[in-house]
């Protein structure tokens, strides 16, 4: 063989070899079919309502067919603008109760009903449900998402998948699994073995009697963590403990473990990079944040945001924010004991689950 | 000349594995967000500095953004650092103050030392929140973005806040789009794997947050740094602070569209950085400060990822040397198999990263490009080298650094 030709042969090769990732490289450069700028979320600011908003929008054509249901007394069916089908209700429907009725049948329809709403046990709901008026459903059941106008009610063992919105009340009876988004414009109140992920509500009551009046005194001498001027920092490196009963001015940082002894008042802020525990009655005036786990009470107060970045459990008698200063409780697991208040936000980015006072 | 290429290539060793256990980590690893459930507060006052050096394309749109973004509007004042402007910049500010009176400050600066970093030290003046957050005038944040980069300010350790950027005009041409994939690369893992292992994620000085206070102690704003960020994470660190990275706060951004401005921006950038290097280096390594080991350990590898490219080039002379000095590395047969096993692992460490980055970011397509990234390596490679040449050259001429503003591509609204 030429040996000029073995050469440039083998260059030949050696390019074609170096051009071939660069093949599926050209083409995309020249197609742009994945050239746009990454999603990014503008407009929406994760508002827990997000979705409960969204529908309530995507219904809003069906307002004035709701008014002459409700008027007229009558039933309406239909298809949205999106395909899905649609079942508007004037009255509690018989008939449609009746089929409800029918145990573990699942009803693929969005119902939009501008009365009070009562959903027999053991149904699933597959589609959004929106209550003009009380919202009251049965054991067992399943929903996707509820939007109610007034109050809702939950049976107990019900599953919820994506969201609930009450502009009244929201209470769940024992045991219901709320997965998604669960808002309300008044309260909310859960019931004993009850999990859920994101609750938001101006006040959310763990239990059935959550005894607030009898709690440690609001921290009325405490700064709110939304002051502009900053407290002295305190550093502690290695592990430490607030005696009981002391009242320390100021924030806190513990490089290490850190125990807040009953009764003790911090007037600022705290931070440990591991574990930290809030005996009974301690309170605290800014934000609790844990790089670990987080014990909180019995009868604590914590007055700014509370962020354990392992695992968080709230004793009974606990009160987290106030009504004029609601705040947010977060970690990827937490247990919460009946009793305790959270004004504001509690998410449970895992795993969420009410257990009973001891 | 043999040990030095081995210093070399056990420096370039480092890095790679780096590049791994950061990937991997953000592949399968724990992933921390702390802060962003926080989503009811009683949210603290707030200044938003927004840098504006002959902004007329883009300071509009940055403007009206924060004015429409969820944070209690009488918690919020924004300050336009207006930094001796020639064209429309003052105008167009001006009139956003007419439209919303009380809401914006602004602060036209006429005067003094060129720079980022001094157009913000003396827009202090004007600060009195405790947490102030930083926009360079090409961003646009989104409705959620505040309230994002205020939370982690409720941890008392935290002293900087930086969110994600993400390029707007990615599809623009085959620059904008490597510079897309960079970005994801340096975000999306790398920086989310140093929060998530608790080690350095670096302030980035725009889509960011600093404590006020924390800003005091340091000293306040370098105006002799060429990258007031890399200075402040390594101040804040070295005092005590914690920068934290948010993953989820995105915020979109303007990227060179071409060549030229994107070496004038990386040469920038590597000098900055090694001049933080020198500064920072030996203090954060083995002086006595509050970093914990993993932070100090991280903090020097990252300050030393610019002079990786001189660093780099070195080892391709001392590796010919070698080869043509006939001398033998290693026995024939080891050599053989590292240098086979960094050809599969080391080459591809950074490809991986991004790849990855790709991947979480649920994009498919773009990772074709992925070759081409060696373009962008070469022209990086090349401009780091030659910014780390005349930092020297300059050290030694005492030549003074000349400020290069990014130019803007968007069309004048």
């Amino acid at each position: 063989m030429n040996p000029y030709l073995a050469v440039a042969a083998l260059l030949l090769m050696v390019s074609l070899m170096f051009m071939l990732p660069l093949i599926p490289a050209l083409v995309e450069l020249r197609r742009k079919s994945d050239a746009l700028p990454l999603s990014v979320v503008q407009q929406n600011a994760g508002e827990i309502r997000h979705f409960a908003n969204s529908f309530r929008d995507c219904i809003k054509g069906l307002a004035p067919t709701l008014q002459r249901c409700v008027a007229g007394g009558t039933t309406v069916t239909g298809t949205l603008a999106d395909g899905e089908e649609y079942v508007v209700l004037g009255r509690a429907d018989e008939p449609l109760l009746h089929a409800l009725g029918q145990r573990d049948a699942v009803h693929p329809l969005v119902i939009t009903a501008g009365v009070d709403l009562t959903i027999p046990a053991g149904v699933t709901l597959s589609k959004e449900i929106y209550a003009g008026g009380q919202f009251i459903g049965g054991e067992k059941n399943n929903y996707r998402a509820i939007l109610g106008e007034k109050n809702i009610h939950l049976g107990a063992s019900t599953h919820v998948t994506r969201w609930v919105h009450a502009v009244g009340e929201f209470t769940s009876d024992p045991g219901c699994r709320l997965n998604g988004r669960i808002s309300s414009d008044a309260l909310i109140r859960l019931r004993t073995d009850c999990s859920f992920l994101r609750l938001n509500a101006p006040r959310i009551e763990i239990g059935s009697a959550a005894p607030i009046e009898n709690a440690t005194a609001p921290n009325s001498l405490l700064p709110t963590s939304g002051s502009s001027a900053p407290s002295k920092r305190v550093f502690h490196d290695g592990d430490f403990e607030v005696q009981a009963g002391e009242i320390i001015r100021g924030d806190i940082v513990v490089r290490g473990n850190l125990r807040v002894r009953s009764g003790a008042r911090i007037c600022g802020s705290v931070k440990s990079t591991k574990d930290l525990l809030l005996d009974d009655g301690a309170s605290v005036g800014g934000s609790l944040i844990s790089a670990r786990k987080m014990r909180i009470g019995p009868n604590c107060a914590v007055h700014g945001p509370v962020v354990a970045e392992r695992e968080l459990a709230i004793a009974a008698g606990t009160r987290c924010g106030t009504l004029e200063h609601p705040t947010t409780v977060s970690s990827p697991r937490i247990e919460v004991a009946e009793g305790v208040v959270v004004f504001g936000t509690l998410w449970a980015r895992e795993q969420g689950q009410v257990v009973a006072s001891q | 000349m043999i040990y030095a290429l081995f210093i070399i290539v056990f420096i370039i060793c480092i890095y790679t594995g780096r590049h791994y256990w950061f990937t991997l980590n953000r592949l399968f690893g724990f992933q921390r967000h702390p802060y962003i459930d926080i989503d009811t507060a009683d949210w603290p006052p707030v200044t938003v500095l927004v840098a504006a050096h002959n902004e007329e394309k883009v300071i509009a749109n940055i403007l009206d953004a924060l004015m429409t973004v969820k944070y209690p509007e009488d918690q919020m004042l924004v300050i336009p650092v207006n930094d001796r402007s020639t064209d429309r910049t003052r105008e167009i500010i001006d009139k956003f103050v007419q439209d919303f009176p009380g809401r914006i400050q602004p602060f036209h600066r006429i005067g003094g030392k060129g720079g980022k970093a001094a157009a913000l030290k003396d827009a202090m003046e004007l600060v009195n929140t405790e947490v102030i957050l930083i926009f360079d005038a090409d961003y646009i944040p989104g409705a959620g973005l505040i309230k994002q980069l205020v939370a982690p300010f409720f941890d008392l350790e935290v002293g900087g806040v930086m969110g994600r950027v993400v390029p707007l005009n990615a599809g623009t041409n085959l620059l904008t789009r490597l510079l897309d994939l960079e970005r994801s690369g340096g975000y999306q893992v790398d920086q989310q794997a140093r929060m998530n292992l608790r080690l350095v994620p670096q302030h980035g000085g725009t889509v960011a947050g600093a404590r006020l206070s924390a800003l005091r102690e340091i000293g306040g704003w370098n105006e002799n740094s060429l990258t007031e960020d890399t200075d402040l994470t390594y101040r804040l660190l070295l005092n005590g602070w914690k920068t934290v990275y948010q993953n989820r706060s995105e915020c979109y951004e303007e990227v060179p569209e071409v060549w030229p401005v994107r070496i004038k921006q990386i040469m920038r950038w590597a000098k900055g950085h090694n001049q933080a290097m020198m500064t920072y280096g030996l203090r954060l390594l083995l002086g006595k400060n509050h970093a914990t080991l993993r932070e100090r350990i991280d903090g020097t590898l990252l300050l030393g990822v610019y002079a990786m490219a001189p660093l780099t080039l070195v080892g391709w002379a001392l590796a010919l040397g070698v080869f043509y000095q006939g001398a033998a590395p290693l026995h024939g047969v080891i050599a053989l198999l590292s240098l086979t096993a960094y050809a599969a692992l080391g080459n591809l460490a950074a490809f991986f990263e991004i790849a990855a980055a790709a991947r979480l970011d649920g994009t498919r397509k773009r990772i074709s490009l992925l070759p081409f990234l060696i373009l962008g390596f070469a022209v990086s490679i090349i401009s780091v080298s030659r910014a780390a040449f005349s930092q020297v050259s300059d050290l030694v001429t005492g030549a003074e650094f000349h400020w290069d503003k990014t130019e803007r591509f968007r069309k004048v609204l």
